[in-house]
Protein backbone atom coordinates (compact mmCIF):
# COMPACT_ATOMS: atom_id res chain seq x y z
CA UNK A 1 0.00 0.00 0.00
CA UNK A 2 1.12 3.71 -0.79
CA UNK A 3 0.51 6.38 1.47
CA UNK A 4 -0.39 9.94 -0.15
CA UNK A 5 -0.12 12.07 2.67
CA UNK A 6 -2.77 14.00 2.94
CA UNK A 7 -2.24 17.71 4.35
CA UNK A 8 -4.45 19.96 2.52
CA UNK A 9 -2.32 21.18 -0.42
CA UNK A 10 -1.75 20.17 -3.71
CA UNK A 11 -3.03 17.80 -6.40
CA UNK A 12 -3.57 14.35 -4.42
CA UNK A 13 -6.01 13.60 -7.63
CA UNK A 14 -3.39 13.30 -9.99
CA UNK A 15 -1.03 11.70 -7.99
CA UNK A 16 -3.68 9.42 -6.67
CA UNK A 17 -3.97 8.76 -10.36
CA UNK A 18 -0.44 8.43 -11.55
CA UNK A 19 -0.32 5.74 -9.09
CA UNK A 20 -3.43 3.58 -9.86
CA UNK A 21 -2.46 3.61 -13.44
CA UNK A 22 1.04 2.32 -12.39
CA UNK A 23 -1.35 -0.53 -10.96
CA UNK A 24 -0.29 0.31 -7.24
CA UNK A 25 -2.73 0.57 -4.39
CA UNK A 26 -2.74 3.75 -2.74
CA UNK A 27 -4.72 5.65 -0.03
CA UNK A 28 -4.87 9.08 0.64
CA UNK A 29 -4.87 10.11 4.51
CA UNK A 30 -3.92 12.43 6.61
CA UNK A 31 -3.80 10.07 9.63
CA UNK A 32 -0.45 8.86 11.29
CA UNK A 33 -1.94 5.69 11.74
CA UNK A 34 -3.23 5.09 8.38
CA UNK A 35 0.52 6.01 6.80
CA UNK A 36 2.29 3.94 9.31
CA UNK A 37 0.85 0.72 8.05
CA UNK A 38 1.83 1.96 4.04
CA UNK A 39 5.04 0.46 2.57
CA UNK A 40 6.13 3.96 0.51
CA UNK A 41 5.21 7.30 1.70
CA UNK A 42 4.24 10.37 -1.37
CA UNK A 43 4.21 13.62 -0.02
CA UNK A 44 3.36 15.69 -2.64
CA UNK A 45 2.07 19.54 -2.47
CA UNK A 46 1.87 22.77 -4.35
CA UNK A 47 1.68 26.05 -2.70
CA UNK A 48 3.52 28.36 0.17
CA UNK A 49 5.78 26.55 2.06
CA UNK A 50 4.81 28.30 5.47
CA UNK A 51 1.11 26.90 5.01
CA UNK A 52 2.39 23.27 4.49
CA UNK A 53 4.51 23.11 7.22
CA UNK A 54 1.46 24.43 9.19
CA UNK A 55 -0.88 22.22 7.94
CA UNK A 56 1.38 19.11 8.55
CA UNK A 57 1.54 20.08 12.03
CA UNK A 58 -2.25 20.52 12.86
CA UNK A 59 -2.48 17.25 11.10
CA UNK A 60 -0.19 16.19 13.88
CA UNK A 61 1.84 14.97 11.36
CA UNK A 62 5.51 16.26 11.65
CA UNK A 63 6.81 13.92 14.80
CA UNK A 64 5.22 10.60 12.78
CA UNK A 65 6.52 10.86 9.27
CA UNK A 66 9.75 12.06 10.93
CA UNK A 67 9.78 8.58 13.00
CA UNK A 68 8.77 7.22 9.83
CA UNK A 69 11.43 8.40 7.64
CA UNK A 70 14.42 9.16 9.73
CA UNK A 71 13.71 6.11 12.74
CA UNK A 72 11.93 2.98 10.91
CA UNK A 73 13.64 4.03 7.07
CA UNK A 74 10.36 4.25 5.06
CA UNK A 75 11.17 5.30 1.42
CA UNK A 76 9.88 8.13 1.26
CA UNK A 77 9.46 10.18 -2.25
CA UNK A 78 8.47 14.19 -1.93
CA UNK A 79 7.23 16.16 -4.82
CA UNK A 80 7.06 19.97 -5.75
CA UNK A 81 6.64 21.97 -2.10
CA UNK A 82 6.99 18.02 -0.45
CA UNK A 83 10.55 17.91 -2.10
CA UNK A 84 10.96 21.72 -0.17
CA UNK A 85 9.37 20.64 2.61
CA UNK A 86 12.00 17.93 3.62
CA UNK A 87 14.92 20.76 4.29
CA UNK A 88 15.66 22.42 6.92
CA UNK A 89 13.93 25.72 6.07
CA UNK A 90 12.64 28.20 3.26
CA UNK A 91 12.66 31.98 2.90
CA UNK A 92 9.51 31.89 1.66
CA UNK A 93 7.22 34.84 3.40
CA UNK A 94 9.87 35.28 6.13
CA UNK A 95 12.01 32.15 7.38
CA UNK A 96 10.02 29.24 8.42
CA UNK A 97 11.44 25.64 9.51
CA UNK A 98 11.13 22.66 7.42
CA UNK A 99 11.12 18.74 8.57
CA UNK A 100 14.82 19.01 8.52
CA UNK A 101 15.44 15.97 7.46
CA UNK A 102 18.32 16.98 4.77
CA UNK A 103 20.47 19.77 5.59
CA UNK A 104 19.14 22.04 2.55
CA UNK A 105 17.67 25.58 2.46
CA UNK A 106 14.88 26.90 0.02
CA UNK A 107 15.32 29.66 -1.85
CA UNK A 108 13.22 31.92 -4.23
CA UNK A 109 14.16 31.61 -8.11
CA UNK A 110 16.31 34.55 -9.10
CA UNK A 111 17.73 33.60 -12.97
CA UNK A 112 20.62 35.17 -13.83
CA UNK A 113 19.63 35.58 -17.58
CA UNK A 114 17.07 38.19 -18.84
CA UNK A 115 13.99 37.21 -20.02
CA UNK A 116 13.45 33.75 -17.97
CA UNK A 117 10.05 34.43 -15.69
CA UNK A 118 9.47 33.48 -12.52
CA UNK A 119 7.65 31.18 -11.34
CA UNK A 120 9.71 28.55 -13.31
CA UNK A 121 6.73 27.15 -15.28
CA UNK A 122 6.92 24.13 -18.10
CA UNK A 123 9.00 21.66 -19.28
CA UNK A 124 12.79 21.60 -18.43
CA UNK A 125 15.71 18.82 -18.37
CA UNK A 126 16.33 16.64 -15.69
CA UNK A 127 20.16 16.19 -15.44
CA UNK A 128 21.23 13.41 -13.94
CA UNK A 129 24.21 14.16 -12.00
CA UNK A 130 24.77 11.08 -10.04
CA UNK A 131 22.70 7.15 -10.98
CA UNK A 132 19.95 6.72 -9.27
CA UNK A 133 17.31 3.95 -8.47
CA UNK A 134 14.56 6.69 -9.63
CA UNK A 135 16.61 7.29 -13.10
CA UNK A 136 16.21 3.49 -14.37
CA UNK A 137 14.97 3.56 -17.81
CA UNK A 138 15.05 7.32 -18.11
CA UNK A 139 16.96 8.40 -21.27
CA UNK A 140 19.07 11.51 -20.58
CA UNK A 141 17.07 13.77 -23.04
CA UNK A 142 13.68 13.09 -20.40
CA UNK A 143 11.76 16.22 -19.92
CA UNK A 144 9.79 16.94 -16.87
CA UNK A 145 6.89 19.64 -15.72
CA UNK A 146 7.99 22.16 -13.44
CA UNK A 147 6.13 24.66 -11.99
CA UNK A 148 7.89 26.86 -9.10
CA UNK A 149 9.15 30.33 -7.60
CA UNK A 150 11.32 28.24 -5.12
CA UNK A 151 13.89 25.74 -4.82
CA UNK A 152 16.09 23.83 -3.01
CA UNK A 153 19.79 24.52 -2.31
CA UNK A 154 21.37 21.89 -0.11
CA UNK A 155 24.66 22.83 1.67
CA UNK A 156 25.66 19.04 1.24
CA UNK A 157 25.77 18.58 -2.69
CA UNK A 158 26.23 14.75 -2.30
CA UNK A 159 22.33 15.05 -1.60
CA UNK A 160 21.93 15.97 -5.47
CA UNK A 161 21.32 13.21 -7.81
CA UNK A 162 19.52 15.36 -10.85
CA UNK A 163 19.58 18.83 -11.82
CA UNK A 164 18.05 21.51 -14.17
CA UNK A 165 18.84 24.50 -15.46
CA UNK A 166 16.66 27.60 -15.39
CA UNK A 167 19.48 30.60 -15.75
CA UNK A 168 22.12 28.65 -13.41
CA UNK A 169 21.82 24.86 -12.39
CA UNK A 170 19.79 24.15 -9.51
CA UNK A 171 18.83 21.05 -7.45
CA UNK A 172 16.28 18.77 -9.33
CA UNK A 173 15.99 15.35 -7.59
CA UNK A 174 17.79 14.93 -4.03
CA UNK A 175 18.64 11.79 -2.75
CA UNK A 176 19.60 10.52 0.84
CA UNK A 177 19.06 6.64 1.57
CA UNK A 178 15.29 6.57 2.08
CA UNK A 179 14.06 9.93 1.21
CA UNK A 180 13.83 11.13 -2.35
CA UNK A 181 12.48 14.57 -3.60
CA UNK A 182 11.86 15.60 -7.58
CA UNK A 183 11.08 19.31 -7.40
CA UNK A 184 9.21 18.65 -11.13
CA UNK A 185 5.94 16.64 -10.89
CA UNK A 186 6.54 12.74 -12.29
CA UNK A 187 2.47 12.57 -12.07
CA UNK A 188 2.57 15.57 -14.64
CA UNK A 189 5.21 14.31 -16.67
CA UNK A 190 3.54 11.98 -18.59
CA UNK A 191 5.63 8.55 -19.93
CA UNK A 192 8.97 9.85 -18.12
CA UNK A 193 7.49 10.82 -14.88
CA UNK A 194 5.51 7.70 -14.66
CA UNK A 195 8.63 5.58 -15.45
CA UNK A 196 10.10 7.57 -12.50
CA UNK A 197 7.52 7.14 -10.26
CA UNK A 198 7.41 3.32 -11.17
CA UNK A 199 10.76 3.09 -10.06
CA UNK A 200 10.02 4.64 -6.85
CA UNK A 201 7.33 2.62 -6.37
CA UNK A 202 9.08 -0.80 -7.61
CA UNK A 203 12.08 -0.18 -5.22
CA UNK A 204 12.47 -2.16 -2.63
CA UNK B 1 16.56 24.91 -20.81
CA UNK B 2 12.96 25.77 -20.21
CA UNK B 3 10.80 24.52 -23.08
CA UNK B 4 8.01 26.76 -24.83
CA UNK B 5 4.45 25.40 -24.57
CA UNK B 6 1.83 24.27 -26.78
CA UNK B 7 -1.83 24.20 -24.35
CA UNK B 8 -5.01 22.96 -26.11
CA UNK B 9 -7.77 24.65 -24.57
CA UNK B 10 -11.21 22.77 -25.00
CA UNK B 11 -14.32 24.12 -24.36
CA UNK B 12 -17.38 22.00 -22.83
CA UNK B 13 -21.19 23.88 -23.02
CA UNK B 14 -22.93 21.20 -20.63
CA UNK B 15 -20.00 18.82 -20.87
CA UNK B 16 -19.83 18.67 -24.53
CA UNK B 17 -16.76 20.06 -26.20
CA UNK B 18 -17.63 22.33 -28.71
CA UNK B 19 -15.61 24.74 -30.81
CA UNK B 20 -15.95 28.38 -30.55
CA UNK B 21 -16.04 31.65 -32.83
CA UNK B 22 -16.09 34.71 -31.61
CA UNK B 23 -16.74 33.48 -27.93
CA UNK B 24 -20.30 31.55 -29.27
CA UNK B 25 -20.22 27.52 -29.45
CA UNK B 26 -19.51 27.42 -32.85
CA UNK B 27 -19.22 23.49 -33.60
CA UNK B 28 -20.42 20.54 -31.62
CA UNK B 29 -17.40 18.04 -32.04
CA UNK B 30 -17.97 14.49 -31.39
CA UNK B 31 -14.83 13.20 -31.09
CA UNK B 32 -11.66 14.07 -28.69
CA UNK B 33 -8.79 15.15 -30.93
CA UNK B 34 -6.48 15.92 -28.13
CA UNK B 35 -3.08 14.34 -29.17
CA UNK B 36 -2.33 13.28 -25.34
CA UNK B 37 1.37 12.04 -25.94
CA UNK B 38 2.12 15.47 -27.52
CA UNK B 39 0.50 18.57 -25.93
CA UNK B 40 2.59 19.67 -23.06
CA UNK B 41 -0.70 21.14 -21.48
CA UNK B 42 -4.34 20.67 -21.26
CA UNK B 43 -7.07 23.75 -20.33
CA UNK B 44 -10.79 22.77 -19.81
CA UNK B 45 -13.57 25.65 -19.77
CA UNK B 46 -16.64 25.44 -18.97
CA UNK B 47 -19.26 27.53 -21.14
CA UNK B 48 -22.26 26.53 -20.08
CA UNK B 49 -24.44 29.95 -19.62
CA UNK B 50 -26.49 28.79 -16.97
CA UNK B 51 -24.53 25.96 -14.70
CA UNK B 52 -27.71 25.32 -12.06
CA UNK B 53 -28.18 21.40 -11.91
CA UNK B 54 -25.35 20.75 -14.47
CA UNK B 55 -22.15 21.03 -12.58
CA UNK B 56 -21.71 17.49 -12.68
CA UNK B 57 -21.07 17.39 -16.58
CA UNK B 58 -18.45 19.60 -16.48
CA UNK B 59 -16.99 17.24 -13.21
CA UNK B 60 -16.94 14.59 -15.27
CA UNK B 61 -14.97 16.11 -18.10
CA UNK B 62 -12.31 17.26 -15.68
CA UNK B 63 -12.23 14.18 -13.95
CA UNK B 64 -11.69 12.21 -17.25
CA UNK B 65 -8.99 14.40 -18.09
CA UNK B 66 -7.43 14.41 -15.24
CA UNK B 67 -7.69 10.33 -14.81
CA UNK B 68 -5.94 9.57 -18.03
CA UNK B 69 -3.80 12.47 -18.95
CA UNK B 70 -1.10 12.56 -17.31
CA UNK B 71 0.27 16.66 -17.97
CA UNK B 72 -0.71 19.50 -16.33
CA UNK B 73 -4.67 19.94 -16.39
CA UNK B 74 -6.46 23.65 -15.67
CA UNK B 75 -9.60 24.32 -15.49
CA UNK B 76 -11.94 27.34 -15.61
CA UNK B 77 -15.54 28.49 -16.20
CA UNK B 78 -17.09 30.58 -13.58
CA UNK B 79 -14.67 30.35 -10.32
CA UNK B 80 -16.20 32.76 -8.39
CA UNK B 81 -14.90 31.71 -4.95
CA UNK B 82 -12.73 29.33 -3.37
CA UNK B 83 -15.17 27.08 -2.43
CA UNK B 84 -15.11 26.82 -6.00
CA UNK B 85 -11.18 26.36 -6.66
CA UNK B 86 -11.46 23.91 -4.11
CA UNK B 87 -14.56 21.83 -5.82
CA UNK B 88 -12.26 21.71 -9.04
CA UNK B 89 -9.19 20.80 -8.04
CA UNK B 90 -11.07 18.09 -5.97
CA UNK B 91 -12.11 16.91 -9.37
CA UNK B 92 -8.40 16.76 -10.65
CA UNK B 93 -7.14 20.02 -11.87
CA UNK B 94 -4.03 21.63 -11.01
CA UNK B 95 -4.48 25.08 -11.50
CA UNK B 96 -7.60 26.79 -12.39
CA UNK B 97 -8.50 29.83 -14.34
CA UNK B 98 -10.00 33.28 -13.10
CA UNK B 99 -11.74 35.47 -15.53
CA UNK B 100 -15.49 37.06 -14.65
CA UNK B 101 -14.83 36.23 -11.23
CA UNK B 102 -11.71 38.31 -10.41
CA UNK B 103 -13.25 40.98 -12.82
CA UNK B 104 -16.20 41.42 -9.90
CA UNK B 105 -13.99 40.98 -7.09
CA UNK B 106 -10.13 41.18 -7.96
CA UNK B 107 -9.20 39.42 -3.85
CA UNK B 108 -10.56 36.42 -5.35
CA UNK B 109 -7.10 35.80 -7.34
CA UNK B 110 -5.28 36.98 -3.44
CA UNK B 111 -7.75 34.57 -2.25
CA UNK B 112 -6.56 31.45 -3.89
CA UNK B 113 -2.98 32.52 -4.37
CA UNK B 114 -2.61 32.61 -0.33
CA UNK B 115 -4.35 29.50 -0.10
CA UNK B 116 -3.29 27.44 -2.96
CA UNK B 117 0.13 28.83 -4.28
CA UNK B 118 -0.01 31.45 -7.02
CA UNK B 119 0.92 28.54 -10.20
CA UNK B 120 -2.70 27.39 -9.08
CA UNK B 121 -4.25 30.41 -10.45
CA UNK B 122 -4.24 31.20 -14.19
CA UNK B 123 -5.83 34.80 -14.88
CA UNK B 124 -7.52 34.67 -18.07
CA UNK B 125 -8.03 37.98 -19.98
CA UNK B 126 -10.38 38.39 -22.76
CA UNK B 127 -9.55 41.60 -24.66
CA UNK B 128 -10.67 43.48 -27.55
CA UNK B 129 -8.86 46.60 -29.13
CA UNK B 130 -10.19 49.65 -29.11
CA UNK B 131 -10.08 52.44 -31.82
CA UNK B 132 -7.07 54.06 -29.93
CA UNK B 133 -5.28 51.04 -30.10
CA UNK B 134 -5.93 50.19 -26.71
CA UNK B 135 -7.27 46.34 -25.62
CA UNK B 136 -10.37 46.76 -23.37
CA UNK B 137 -10.98 43.78 -20.86
CA UNK B 138 -14.45 42.03 -21.33
CA UNK B 139 -16.45 39.95 -18.82
CA UNK B 140 -18.44 36.92 -18.96
CA UNK B 141 -17.39 34.99 -21.92
CA UNK B 142 -16.96 38.70 -23.75
CA UNK B 143 -20.28 40.01 -23.77
CA UNK B 144 -19.60 42.76 -21.12
CA UNK B 145 -17.04 45.71 -21.65
CA UNK B 146 -15.26 46.34 -18.38
CA UNK B 147 -13.75 49.37 -19.07
CA UNK B 148 -10.41 48.10 -17.90
CA UNK B 149 -6.78 48.27 -19.85
CA UNK B 150 -5.87 44.71 -20.47
CA UNK B 151 -1.82 45.46 -19.81
CA UNK B 152 -3.12 47.07 -16.35
CA UNK B 153 -5.03 44.32 -15.54
CA UNK B 154 -2.25 41.92 -16.06
CA UNK B 155 -0.13 43.36 -14.20
CA UNK B 156 -2.98 43.66 -11.35
CA UNK B 157 -3.57 39.67 -11.71
CA UNK B 158 -0.41 39.61 -10.87
CA UNK B 159 0.47 41.65 -8.31
CA UNK B 160 -2.62 39.78 -6.53
CA UNK B 161 -0.57 36.59 -7.18
CA UNK B 162 -1.81 35.03 -10.49
CA UNK B 163 1.22 32.84 -11.41
CA UNK B 164 0.20 33.03 -15.05
CA UNK B 165 -1.90 35.08 -17.71
CA UNK B 166 -3.29 33.68 -20.38
CA UNK B 167 -4.48 36.70 -22.96
CA UNK B 168 -7.25 35.94 -25.35
CA UNK B 169 -8.06 38.25 -28.45
CA UNK B 170 -11.43 38.09 -28.78
CA UNK B 171 -11.94 39.20 -32.60
CA UNK B 172 -9.08 36.79 -33.45
CA UNK B 173 -11.00 33.73 -31.75
CA UNK B 174 -11.88 30.80 -34.60
CA UNK B 175 -11.00 32.90 -37.11
CA UNK B 176 -7.30 31.02 -37.63
CA UNK B 177 -5.82 34.41 -39.25
CA UNK B 178 -3.12 34.67 -36.55
CA UNK B 179 -2.61 35.55 -32.51
CA UNK B 180 -2.47 39.46 -32.09
CA UNK B 181 1.32 39.71 -31.58
CA UNK B 182 0.67 43.21 -30.42
CA UNK B 183 -1.73 42.16 -27.36
CA UNK B 184 0.74 39.51 -26.30
CA UNK B 185 3.77 41.21 -26.73
CA UNK B 186 2.78 44.43 -24.66
CA UNK B 187 1.07 42.14 -22.19
CA UNK B 188 4.41 39.96 -21.95
CA UNK B 189 6.42 43.22 -21.72
CA UNK B 190 4.36 44.21 -18.43
CA UNK B 191 4.29 41.20 -16.71
CA UNK B 192 7.82 38.77 -14.66
CA UNK B 193 5.01 35.70 -15.01
CA UNK B 194 4.15 33.40 -17.80
CA UNK B 195 2.33 34.61 -20.90
CA UNK B 196 -0.22 32.44 -22.31
CA UNK B 197 -1.63 33.47 -25.42
CA UNK B 198 -4.72 32.32 -27.33
CA UNK B 199 -7.39 33.39 -30.20
CA UNK B 200 -6.84 33.28 -33.87
CA UNK B 201 -3.77 30.29 -34.33
CA UNK B 202 -4.64 29.08 -37.82
CA UNK B 203 -1.01 27.38 -39.09
CA UNK B 204 2.24 26.32 -37.55
CA UNK B 205 3.74 30.07 -38.54
CA UNK B 206 1.28 31.83 -36.08
CA UNK B 207 2.91 29.44 -33.27
CA UNK B 208 6.72 30.50 -34.27
CA UNK B 209 5.51 34.24 -34.41
CA UNK B 210 3.59 33.52 -31.10
CA UNK B 211 6.73 32.79 -29.13
CA UNK B 212 9.20 34.93 -31.69
CA UNK B 213 7.43 38.23 -32.03
CA UNK B 214 4.47 38.03 -28.95
CA UNK B 215 7.06 36.53 -26.42
CA UNK B 216 4.40 34.00 -25.36
CA UNK B 217 5.81 31.46 -22.96
CA UNK B 218 3.36 28.90 -24.45
CA UNK B 219 0.64 28.98 -27.64
CA UNK B 220 -2.56 28.32 -27.17
CA UNK B 221 -4.94 26.36 -29.06
CA UNK B 222 -8.56 25.84 -29.80
CA UNK B 223 -9.37 25.05 -32.86
CA UNK B 224 -6.56 23.91 -35.43
CA UNK B 225 -6.31 20.48 -34.69
CA UNK B 226 -9.62 19.96 -36.11
CA UNK B 227 -8.74 22.01 -39.85
CA UNK B 228 -5.93 19.93 -40.18
CA UNK B 229 -4.51 16.64 -40.55
CA UNK B 230 -1.18 17.44 -39.29
CA UNK B 231 -0.32 16.78 -35.63
CA UNK B 232 1.27 18.59 -32.48
CA UNK B 233 4.11 16.68 -33.28
CA UNK B 234 4.36 18.18 -36.74
CA UNK B 235 3.98 21.38 -35.21
CA UNK B 236 6.75 20.75 -32.77
CA UNK B 237 9.32 19.37 -35.21
CA UNK B 238 8.50 22.64 -37.28
CA UNK B 239 8.99 25.01 -34.18
CA UNK B 240 12.29 23.12 -33.89
CA UNK B 241 13.77 23.79 -36.67
CA UNK B 242 12.67 27.30 -36.76
CA UNK B 243 15.14 27.44 -33.76
CA UNK B 244 12.11 27.38 -31.09
CA UNK B 245 13.09 25.03 -28.28
CA UNK B 246 9.76 22.74 -27.84
CA UNK B 247 9.61 19.24 -26.10
CA UNK B 248 8.80 16.40 -28.53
Amino acid sequence: MIGIVDYGLGNLVSVAAAVARLGFEATVSAEAEVLWDCDKIILPGVGAFGDGMRNLEERELVAPLTRMVKDDGKPILGICLGSQLISRASDEFGLCQGLGWVDAHCQRLAPDEPGLRVPHVGWNDLIQVRDDPLFQNIPEDALFYYVHSYFVKPEDSDLVVGECDYGGRMASVLRRENICATQFHPEKSQRHGLTLLRNFLDSA
Amino acid sequence: MLRKRLITVLTFNEGVLFRTKLFTPDYRYTANFVDAWSIDEIVVLDITRDRRGKEERFAEVVSGFASRCFVPLAAGGGIRSVADVRRYLGYGADKVVVNTGALERPELITEVATLFGSQCVVASIDAKRTDDGHYDVHAACGTHATGRDAVAWAQEAEERGAGEVLITAMDRDGHLQGYDLDLCRRVADAVSVPVLILGGAGNWNHFLAGFVEGDASAVCTQNIYHFTEKSISSAKKFLIEAGVPVRL
